[in-house]
């Protein structure tokens, strides 16, 4: 089911967090409300499922207006980052829950049927018989998730879910939430400070930073083509660099600090003196490319399969580089390294795309 | 401290074959804990100790609590002879005879007798016995130096009676010689039961139990015991003080703080000042009665003048102190509830009825029980908020146990004090009171509640 925000508007003590925030969210699609942690992307989530309640525009399921709607009424299902399920009762009473409290009230072999549809689809169905306590994050979290879908919800929200599971369970349940959205068709939002999360569950990001969306995209093309400077800084890992210098002459930028590369080839016809940002990413330095940067390397970190250089270019000026693990560098040497310039990201002194 | 990492002293100390190490016992501790543990033995243990030995006595203020004497009384032969003792017997013993011996004489002059009509009586009668006072007199009256008056006649001659009633004896074997003496038809098994019942002081003896079981009072006195705790528990206790906590959990922060500190209020105000507004309230002339007769309901003093309404009074007075214990711990309790289990039961589609009763109230076992259990022990043993307002009236039909205990050991009108008594129904009190306890912690699984887990987050 399609979901609609207009212009929504949430206030907390009459202060605005967020103010006349568009989004849409297409039926059976995924998408990840991506930001820094106060940017109002949970605020957002919990006034989608009604328990908070929006104090400007409108939210819409299918075209359907919900926004005077108690929870109770909105059929949406959520996932909370600490589960938030029952301690009290058992796995099964967990996901039968929400179809206990329905008016009228399923028979009890329906209601059992629906568990253990819901159950086998979530892998949990030798768990039904355990109370919360018993089970570890990840199956705790298959519950939520399970309670969170027996209901056939219209829209499936999802509050930093993978928080807090440890490194290797994250990255299995990030495909088995994945999986299952795409097996049940549901439309769903994540909401997430992790990118990579954002980045490898949802078909698009919506990035929000103080209450606004900065840009909305599939995750290639957010990375690759990022709309601000923010957007630049949040996506990435290892970071992007920021280079801040001004055009010279015959398409080239110089730093103050005396570092000099040529601007991408879109931006060559720059006339000279303005002052930019360039933004280098770790895999543009070093992998060939039109400009070259020296300097000395001032840090190494191997990751297993890819080392991480640091390489001084100017007083003050380090550049970043990811490279596939090489013997040959060490901390001290001089380096001379290719810089990629046509994929460098330009920026003007607002922070806007050039 | 000595070197852990010194590879010599280390491998000395290997060498040696290994003691135990004793648990360090910390001096400092024990000062520390010396003022609480006197405080404890003094105040605590010492009356429980002191309670139980007292249980199992007859001590009372007509015993006092010194060493007893041995008399014979005409009111220990009347209740004797309500045990059986025979009229005959009885009579031996009650019995006087007249014997003008030295220490009649001197008894006499003491009490300033006519010397010349002594010195006569000495002549005539010296060491003669009579069996009745009757014929003493008779003989007196033919005596020249006899008083004229009739009256200064007989108690002069009274002197000279000696009789077992009335005399303090400091033995029981003196007491058994003169009874011997006076009355030897008396059967040794007799009197060996006469001289035992003589006894003023205390004995030790299990007969306050053996009443405590016997008397009907008893279990009037449990049922109202068992009326009040209950009551008083689960409709305020517990029952009040879920519900305002429930309700208190929903209300804005501002309002909720402001209600939960008026209902600390009665456990706050001094007992008897809250007792006094209690009567102010309820006695004829008081708030509720004359706003009942504004609306043509029954107005009288509803603190002593039924039953009924004597029940409620105290209940209702007992309870609004007791609730503001169970809100603050639910509340507690509540809040100890992550929201997010709130929220993602509202969105599931329950409503806040059913959120109360399918989410918080199963959560609330814990508090719930432990309210139970604390307050079950408490209000068995108070009994000053009963004390101050309807005294167990009208009659005694609002009476529980620990106030009847108070008012028999230590505050009555008779006077007499039934210690002995009164540290039975204490005891009683205590032996219930662990027992429960014990129950509590069996039956709830005490250890288990407070140790489980919390989900894991």
């Amino acid at each position: 089911m399609r979901l609609n925000l207009e212009n929504f508007t949430k206030c907390f003590d009459g202060t605005p967090v967020i103010e006349g925030l568009n989004l849409t969210v297409e039926d059976g699609e995924m998408l990840a409300l991506l930001g820094p942690s106060g940017c109002g992307k949970s605020t957002t989530l919990l006034s989608v499922c009604g328990i908070y309640r929006a104090d400007g525009g409108r939210i819409l399921f299918g075209g359907r207006d919900v926004s005077a709607l108690p929870s109770q009424r909105r059929n949406v299902g959520v996932v909370f980052q600490n589960y938030a399920l029952y301690p009290h009762l058992t796995v099964e009473e967990n996901i039968a829950f929400p179809l206990t409290v329905q008016k009228p009230r399923p028979s009890a072999a329906e209601i059992a049927r629906q568990v253990r549809e819901i159950a086998e689809l979530i892998h949990i169905d030798a768990l039904l018989g355990r109370r919360p306590a018993q089970l570890s994050g990840g199956q705790q979290q298959r519950v939520a998730l399970a309670r969170a879908l027996v209901r056939k919800p219209d829209v499936l929200l999802l509050d930093e879910p993978l928080a807090n599971l440890d490194a290797k369970l994250r990255l299995e349940m990030r495909s088995e939430i994945r999986r299952i959205q795409l097996e049940t068709g549901i439309t769903a939002i994540l909401v997430t400070h992790d990118q990579v999360e954002a980045m490898s569950m949802c078909d698009r990001v919506a990035i929000m930073d103080k209450g606004e969306i900065l840009q909305i995209d599939s995750p290639t093309q957010m990375y690759r083509s990022p709309a601000n400077r923010f957007v630049a800084g949040f996506l990435g890992n290892p970071p992007i660099t920021f280079l801040e210098g001004r055009t010279g002459p015959e398409g080239r930028f110089s730093m103050e600090a005396g570092l000099t590369l040529p601007l991408p080839s879109h931006l060559r016809g720059m006339p000279s003196g303005r002052p930019i940002a360039l933004g280098l990413r770790p895999e543009h330095f070093g992998h060939g490319g039109q400009g070259q940067a020296t300097g000395r390397v001032t840090f190494v970190e191997p990751q297993g399969r890819e080392m991480l250089f640091d390489v001084q270019a100017a007083p003050g000026v380090t550049l970043r580089s990811i490279q596939p693990t090489r013997d040959d560098v060490s901390i001290g040497d001089e380096v001379t390294w290719k810089v990629d310039a046509d994929r460098m990201l330009a920026f003007d002194a607002e922070g806007r795309r050039l | 401290m000595s070197s852990f990492a010194d590879p010599i002293v280390d491998g000395a100390r290997r060498a040696r074959p290994v003691r135990p190490r004793r648990a360090p016992v910390s001096r400092l501790g024990l000062i520390l804990m010396a003022p609480a543990l006197l405080l404890l033995t003094l105040f605590f243990f010492l009356p429980v100790a002191l309670t139980g030995v007292f249980a199992f006595t007859d001590l009372s203020t007509s015993t006092g609590i010194g060493r007893g004497d041995y008399v014979v009384t005409p009111t220990l032969l009347r209740q004797l002879g309500d045990k059986g003792l025979s009229d005959t017997d009885a009579e031996a013993v009650a019995r006087s005879s007249v014997t003008v011996d030295a220490a009649g004489l001197a008894r006499a002059r003491a009490a300033g007798v006519d010397d010349r009509f002594l010195d006569e009586i000495e002549r005539r009668f010296m060491g003669r016995d009579y069996e009745a006072p009757a014929g003493f007199v008779r003989d007196l009256r033919g005596l020249r130096t006899a008083p004229r008056r009739p009256r200064d006649l007989k108690s002069a001659a009274a002197l000279f009676e000696t009789s077992v009633l009335n005399q303090r004896f400091a033995t029981s074997q003196a007491l058994a010689a003169q009874l011997e003496a006076m009355a030897p038809e008396i059967a040794p098994a007799v009197r060996a039961r006469i001289v035992e019942a003589s006894f003023t002081g205390a004995r030790f003896t299990t007969e306050n139990f053996r009443t405590l079981a016997t008397q009907k009072e008893t279990a009037r006195l449990v049922g109202n015991t068992f009326l009040y705790v209950g009551a008083t528990l689960s409709l305020f206790n517990v029952g009040l003080g879920l519900f305002l906590a429930v309700v208190l959990f929903y209300m804005p922060k501002g309002a909720s703080s402001l209600f939960s500190t008026l209902w600390l209020l009665p456990r706050i105000t001094p007992v008897v000042l809250y007792a006094v507004m209690w009567k102010w309230f309820t006695w004829e002339g008081g708030f509720l009665p004359i706003l009942a007769d504004q609306v043509g309901l029954p107005s009288f003093n509803y603190m002593k003048g039924s039953v009924v309404t004597a029940w409620a009074t105290m209940i209702t007075l007992n309870g609004f102190i007791g609730a503001s214990f169970g809100l603050i711990l639910f509340s507690g309790a509540l809040r100890a509830i992550p929201l997010q289990q709130l929220w993602a039961s509202e969105v599931d589609g329950a409503s806040r009825w059913q959120q109360v009763r399918r989410i918080i109230l199963p959560q609330m076992r814990w508090p719930i029980l432990f309210v139970t259990a604390y307050q079950t022990l408490s209000l068995l043993s108070s009994y000053e908020q009963i004390w101050l307002t309807t005294n167990g009236g009208p009659g005694r039909t609002t009476s529980v146990w620990a106030l009847e205990a108070f008012k028999t050991a230590l505050s009555n009108y008779t006077g007499n004090l039934e210690y002995g008594m009164g540290a039975a129904m204490a005891l009683v009190l205590v032996v219930v009171g662990l027992a429960l306890s014990l129950i509590y912690l069996r039956l709830f699984k005490f250890s288990e509640l407070v140790g489980r887990p919390k989900i894991e987050i």
